[in-house]
């Protein structure tokens, strides 16, 4: 695929020793521009070599452009959100038989040395999904006061309807490691709307499990948030309607 | 039942409206811009008060059957039925065209990237 495949070797409980395990980072955008080609610097910096596949979501800035020079892009003819963007990095991991796959925002809120701590925690407590969650430490930056009181509501409803291993403390983090299962799952089906808690839920109804590993944030280096004031409100109701929704559905 | 009618004028209003809808639903369907499912749904906006108004006896037949007084409430709840089956019908297509469009935009940009790195491969690869 004309990647750098510095492929990294772990002798986990589920990978044996000795197999060269495939990992890709899927880096969603939507015109970072700015942001862009530092976060691409920082994973070239940790000297892990990394597949990395920047999915642009329709950016109408040089996002493309800035992140091609230093990796593979998917670019999306319109803006599908970020639930279609990540999907599309699934499918690839999918289709090019990748066995891990991590999310990681492409505007410079995760630091990339933290995916190393996301697969340290999987060989030591292999979970389907292993997030990264800023509510474990309460280390770095942990959002607005109003999103946090959303965030609880929905970990209340999402650990009280589903059981899929350990209690889910930040399910709306996009900093994320997804093993085989949840590739060939999420490949298939991933949610449009609010599609960091709504996957966990479908996730664990379908009987996948999830842990999750603490992990510092940063503020986001460029752009602003498209859920503030108001809209927590409404995220919130909205992403608990989901959530019930996808506790009476059963699983496709 | 009451025996009150429409007059001559309303009747003459009314089948003009419906016969001016219909053509143009037909000439639009006929274009090729609604399907047969659209011209039968729309159809009702001229086909109900059409009926209510040249069979006046029907909707107070129906009035009294479903023990609603006035019939032109019959007229409009039926309407409504209408405009929201057609509603959900569309919802519903809708949905599914969102889904499918996705699913295309995904599938174009993955075999773009595949054949982008085909082709940095070189031709031996």
């Amino acid at each position: 695929m004309g990647m750098g495949s510095t492929d990294m070797r772990y002798g986990g409980a589920v990978a044996p020793q000795g197999c060269a395990l495939r990992i890709l980072l899927i880096i969603p955008c939507f015109n970072e521009e700015a942001s862009i080609g530092g976060l691409l610097n920082e994973i070239a910096a940790t000297g892990r070599g990394y597949h990395t596949l920047v999915v642009d979501d329709g950016s109408s800035d040089a996002t493309s452009a800035v992140a091609s020079c230093r990796s593979p892009v998917a670019r999306l003819a319109q803006n599908l959100g970020i639930g279609g963007a990540v999907q599309t990095g699934i499918k690839y991991a999918a289709r090019q038989n990748f066995d891990f796959c991590i999310q990681i925002d492409g505007d410079g809120q995760h630091d990339p040395r933290a995916i190393e701590t996301l697969l340290n925690a999987y060989r030591k407590d292999p979970t389907n999904i292993t997030i990264g969650s800023r509510f474990i430490d309460h280390a770095g930056f942990c959002s607005t006061r109003m999103r946090r009181a959303g965030i609880r509501l929905i970990v209340l409803a999402l650990n009280g309807l589903f059981s899929g291993g350990g209690r889910i403390t930040d399910p709306t983090s996009g900093m994320r490691l997804m093993d085989r299962s949840a590739i060939a799952f999420f490949a298939k089906a991933y949610p449009t709307d609010f599609p960091e808690p709504i996957s966990l839920a479908w996730a664990m109804r379908a009987g996948l499990t999830v842990s999750e590993v603490p992990v510092e944030m940063r503020a986001r280096e460029t752009g602003v948030s498209s859920i503030d004031g108001l809209k927590s409100a409404s995220y919130m109701v909205r992403v608990l309607g989901y959530i019930l929704l996808a506790r009476l559905v059963r699983s496709p | 039942m009451t025996n009150a009618l429409p007059s001559a004028e309303t009747v003459v209003v009314i089948s003009a409206f419906a016969l001016i809808y219909m053509l143009v639903l037909l000439k639009k369907t006929l274009q090729g811009k609604f399907d047969l499912y659209d011209f039968l749904m729309l159809s009702m906006v001229a086909i109900i008060p059409a009926g209510f108004t040249l069979f006046p006896r029907i909707g107070y037949l129906v009035s009294h059957l479903t023990g609603v007084v006035f019939p032109f409430v019959v007229m409009f709840g039926a309407l409504f039925l209408v405009v929201f089956a057609f509603m959900h019908n569309m919802t519903a297509r809708l949905h599914r065209l969102e889904r499918q469009n996705c699913a295309l935009i995904q599938e174009q940009s993955l075999l773009a990237l595949e054949l982008k790195a085909k082709e940095s491969s070189g031709p031996g690869a």
